[in-house]
């Protein structure tokens, strides 16, 4: 069964008088492994089916199932959960707490889990240093450069465990050498970890980087090309 | 952590947080510095008139309550007197006969209170002796001393040892006319209280009515308040046939303005506090749509609309309770510094004095007002934040992260 499987998803905003079409009847499979690249000009939907696979947002019509659970007829506090214990999220503004040091911000997750402090405080670490920024543990993101706090944000991505991370537009606020670098930290946890990565961008780096690129153009997809063998894990 | 993460958030934006700090802290100081002198002055009203001639706890015949007649007296009062002393908590005993007389000058005359009473005694009970303020407590006058109020020297036109004519009826029925020598002139916190009565020594007063001793009132004066119920129940079911009341239910006027002003004074915070309330809310206000995004993203990223509304919650508390406890070390240190020396009110002192209200003002707040005080800012700090938190809760995550 694939990890993420989407069928007939259609998505209209009705939040003026005349309905808007976002997404119209999108069938998609995401296998567990996936480097993948929800690419496309603006307005073509993509943000709205990112939101719609990440639970932050609810389908029209169709359905949403990830690891195997029907999600698109979940109400919103279900939805929360849902997120906590199986979406790992990467925000192009990198979003960390202000106020929390790199480490918090990795634990805080895992507190919402109510997981031991123990557990919490060894997978921080871990994690922290499994992107590289073990000497930076106690730093608060004021004191970080925007790469190393996008690092932080994919350390924070995978604490809970997740099923899969979903990335919007996680380069677009960095410089070459830095997205270069992250997108290196994202395909080694791909390959050591096998984490599943979905990406919403624009960014011409991550595009040559993903192994599958699906391409939409008003709320459909018009492609779906996979640049590399991928193996089934 | 969502308490580290709350103090943390507090003080995000110090400047803001300092600001309504201060109006919490300054408006609940001020606020409770006012509470302090308005409990002060009512608490040193009450003990004046304690002191002055009511005692903790008095003692008539059931008859005398009815009508003041000097046949209703106390039956073998010299006998209950030395039982009473015995009791545990009671600190002395007055016995005095109470007679209503006429007391005259040579220019006029005024209807007073014969208080016929044994010196030593009633100096452990009531504070008559102290407020002399000319002449001396029933010395330096040869017979018949008599101590009597500046107010009514003032008004009956007599100076110390000047000759006043007291008259009144005896117990055979006959009116007694008797002279006395003024040996003090008092002056206590009740212009009233210093008109109307006139203290004469028992021995002087016996052989006029034309009597064995007898005895109308006696006053208790206790070791401590606390121990006033259980005295007096002691005293209920000693003596059945008396009325033995304590000065709440002698001068309940007195007694129900106290009890009132714990309830006045806690309205009166809350009217300070419910003003802070809207201030608190702007402040948390500004603070969540400053974070919409944020919340987005903890929303986004699975944090429940409880956890963040709780958070909003606390930290609203953690900002009202920082400002609320130094607002009260203000309010409490304020007070306290006051009290060192008092507030001299002596300008007014004509006007007070009418209320029989000390022209001396000790600040003072009873300790059970502090933990009221913080139960009130903690409801308070919890209304202030439900706006705010409401408005954190409905966002949508999908947009509220894209919010910049």
């Amino acid at each position: 069964m694939a990890l993420i499987e989407l069928s007939n998803l259609h998505k209209i905003y009705q939040e003026t008088k005349i309905p808007v079409p976002a997404v119209e009847g999108i069938d998609l499979k995401i296998e567990k492994g996936e480097f993948t690249a929800i690419v496309g000009p603006s307005g073509s939907g993509k943000t709205t089916l990112l939101n719609m696979i990440g639970g932050l947002d609810q389908p029209t019509e169709g359905k949403i199932i990830v690891d195997g659970t029907d999600i698109s007829t979940y109400k919103s506090d279900a939805l929360i959960n849902f997120r906590l214990h199986h979406i790992g999220f990467v925000f192009q503004a990198y979003n960390l707490i202000p106020v929390l040091t790199a480490k918090e911000n990795v634990e805080f997750i895992m507190l919402l889990q109510n997981i031991s402090k123990e557990e919490r405080e060894n997978r921080a670490k871990e994690l922290l240093e499994a992107v590289g920024l073990a000497d930076r543990m106690n730093s608060r993101p004021s004191e970080l450069s925007g790469g190393q706090q996008q690092r932080v944000a994919v350390a924070r991505a995978l604490a809970s465990h997740p099923s899969f991370v979903l990335a919007d537009e996680p380069t677009a606020n960095l410089d070459s050498v830095t997205a270069e670098s992250l997108l290196d930290l994202m395909e080694d946890l791909n390959g050591k970890f096998k984490m599943t990565f979905v990406f919403s961008t624009h960014d011409s780096k991550v595009i040559k980087r993903a192994y599958r690129i699906i391409t939409l153009e008003d709320g459909k997809i018009k492609s779906d090309e996979t640049r590399k063998v991928f193996t089934e894990i | 952590m969502l308490f580290l993460l709350a103090w943390k958030n507090i003080w995000r934006n110090k400047k803001r947080s300092l600001i309504i700090l201060t109006a919490i802290a300054l408006g609940l100081g001020c606020g409770l510095f006012a509470s302090g002198a308005m409990y002060g002055m009512w608490d040193s009203t009450i003990n004046a008139a304690i002191n002055r001639d009511l005692s903790h706890i008095q003692i008539h015949s059931k008859k005398f309550k009815k009508e003041n007649l000097i046949e209703n007296y106390i039956p073998q009062g010299t006998e209950l007197k030395h039982q009473i002393e015995k009791i545990n908590g009671v600190k002395a005993v007055a016995q005095r006969i109470i007679i209503n007389g006429m007391a005259a000058s040579p220019t006029s005359s005024l209807g007073v209170y014969i208080k016929g009473i044994i010196p030593d005694e009633e100096k452990q009970v009531t504070s008559v002796a102290s407020s002399i303020k000319e002449g001396k407590y029933f010395e330096g006058v040869g017979r018949n001393p008599i101590v009597i109020g500046l107010e009514l020297a003032k008004k009956l036109d007599l100076k110390l040892h000047s000759k006043i004519v007291l008259s009144f009826q005896g117990l055979d029925g006959n009116i007694v006319y008797a002279a006395f020598r003024v040996a003090g002139l008092f002056e206590t916190e009740s212009s009233l209280f210093d008109k109307s009565n006139v203290f004469i020594r028992q021995q002087d007063l016996i052989p006029l009515i034309g009597a064995e001793p007898i005895t109308h009132e006696i006053a208790v004066r206790l070791t401590t308040v606390q121990v006033m119920d259980q005295v007096l129940n002691k005293l209920r079911t000693m003596y059945k046939n008396l009325e033995v009341e304590t000065w709440q239910q002698l001068a309940p006027e007195l007694s129900v303005s106290y009890e009132t002003l714990n309830f006045e004074l806690n309205i009166f915070l809350g009217i300070i506090l419910f003003a802070l309330l809207f201030g608190i809310t702007n402040t948390m206000l500004m603070s969540v749509m400053e974070r919409i995004r944020e919340f987005g993203v903890l929303m986004a990223v699975g944090m429940k609309r409880t956890r963040i509304f709780m958070l909003i919650l606390i930290e609203t508390i953690f900002l009202s309770i920082t400002g609320g406890i130094i607002g009260m070390v203000l309010g409490a240190s304020s007070i306290w510094i006051i009290a060192q020396k008092g507030i001299n009110l002596s300008l007014f002192s004509q006007g007070l004095s009418s209320y029989g209200i000390s022209s001396h003002l000790f600040p003072v707040l009873p300790l059970e007002f502090y933990p009221i005080l913080f139960l009130m800012i903690v409801i308070t700090a919890m209304v202030s934040a439900f706006y705010p938190a409401v408005k954190a809760v409905r966002l949508n995550p999908a947009s509220a992260i894209r919010i910049y």
